[in-house]
């Protein structure tokens, strides 16, 4: 089996992943790249979730378990989230032939 | 440790190349190597059916449908100058931030590791037979919404695309009344951006 690895560090590479995600939402200007930022943060919760229900199986198994189970329901849901923001992404293409965040400013007073 | 160590190197590699890179393939590629590596991390913290989720959900299916679109919009890379100068070393800066926050509160209290006899005990199997345990025990309820919410899911992406399609018949009937010689697809107008 593999040696332990202290949770600090689980979670200290979590926060970095997700501080990377962050990073790409606030800067990219193509919406798929924007997309693509929100799983990499999407991922770091789940890794930070993994790495908790490691550390708290010392609570039994139905709190350790119950950390994996909310991994398998964001898992659900990030698809979900996909199928549809994709198919926004391809109406609003159609409609504008550009994914630039920048210019989807109809909204704006 | 070393395997922790090369995991975290190439999640972090992978991580920089999808907020830095320009090609959106090279992007969706990089995200790849992450959730791969993530896979790997599961499998090391105890989840098995997890890592096995992870490499079929989202390393397969979810990015397939990324580089469908990619390849379907012919997205090429973004153009350099943003509107915004000062928008990316602020980005930049606010995510060293939060990130050296997190590295501060973990240095003051470190988390410290399970007792080795309970995880023996809790990870016995793979985690497949704890997470429907828990699925269909006390998170039943989160069960069924996920349901929902996929179903509202597929009927709006069926309803996003079915309008498309209203259009363009109706696009094509209204060319074909006029007499005009009907294009096989209506044009894509690419609307110019509305001044403000």
């Amino acid at each position: 089996m593999f040696e332990p690895v202290p949770p600090s560090y689980w979670v200290a590479l979590s926060a970095a992943l997700f501080a990377a995600g962050a990073v790409g939402v606030l800067t990219r200007r193509s919406a798929i790249l924007v997309f693509l930022s929100v799983e990499l943060m999407l991922n770091a919760a789940n890794l930070s979730l993994v790495a908790f229900a490691n550390r708290w199986a010392d609570a039994g198994a139905a709190v350790a378990m119950s950390g994996q189970t909310v991994v398998f329901v964001v898992l659900a849901i990030a698809a979900a989230e996909v199928a549809v923001g994709l198919g926004i992404l391809v109406a609003i293409f159609r409609d504008r032939a550009s994914t630039d965040v920048d210019v989807l400013s109809e909204v704006r007073s | 440790m070393l395997a922790f160590a090369a995991i975290a190197t190439v999640m972090l590699i992978g991580a920089i190349g999808v907020v830095t890179l320009r090609q959106p393939v090279h992007a969706a590629l990089s995200l790849v190597g992450t959730l791969l590596a993530l896979a790997i991390a599961y499998v090391q913290l105890n989840a098995g059916f997890l890592a096995a989720i992870q490499v079929i959900v989202y390393a397969g299916a979810i990015m397939v449908l990324f580089l469908f679109v990619i390849m379907l919009l012919a997205l090429d890379g973004e153009a350099p100058a943003p509107s915004l100068t000062w928008l990316r070393p602020a980005a930049w800066g606010a995510g060293a931030l939060a990130l050296v926050a997190v590295l501060a509160v973990l240095a003051r209290d470190p988390i410290g590791p399970a007792s080795p006899a309970a995880l023996l005990e809790v990870f016995a199997g793979s985690g497949a037979e704890g997470v429907a345990d828990q699925l269909f025990g006390p998170m039943v309820l989160s069960f069924h919404l996920v349901g929902v919410l996929l179903l509202t899911g597929i009927v709006a992406a069926v309803g996003l695309v079915q309008r498309r399609a209203g259009q363009a018949a109706e696009a094509r009937a209204r060319a074909g009344r006029a007499g005009a010689d009907a294009p096989d697809a209506p044009p894509l107008p690419g609307r110019e951006p509305v001044e403000v």
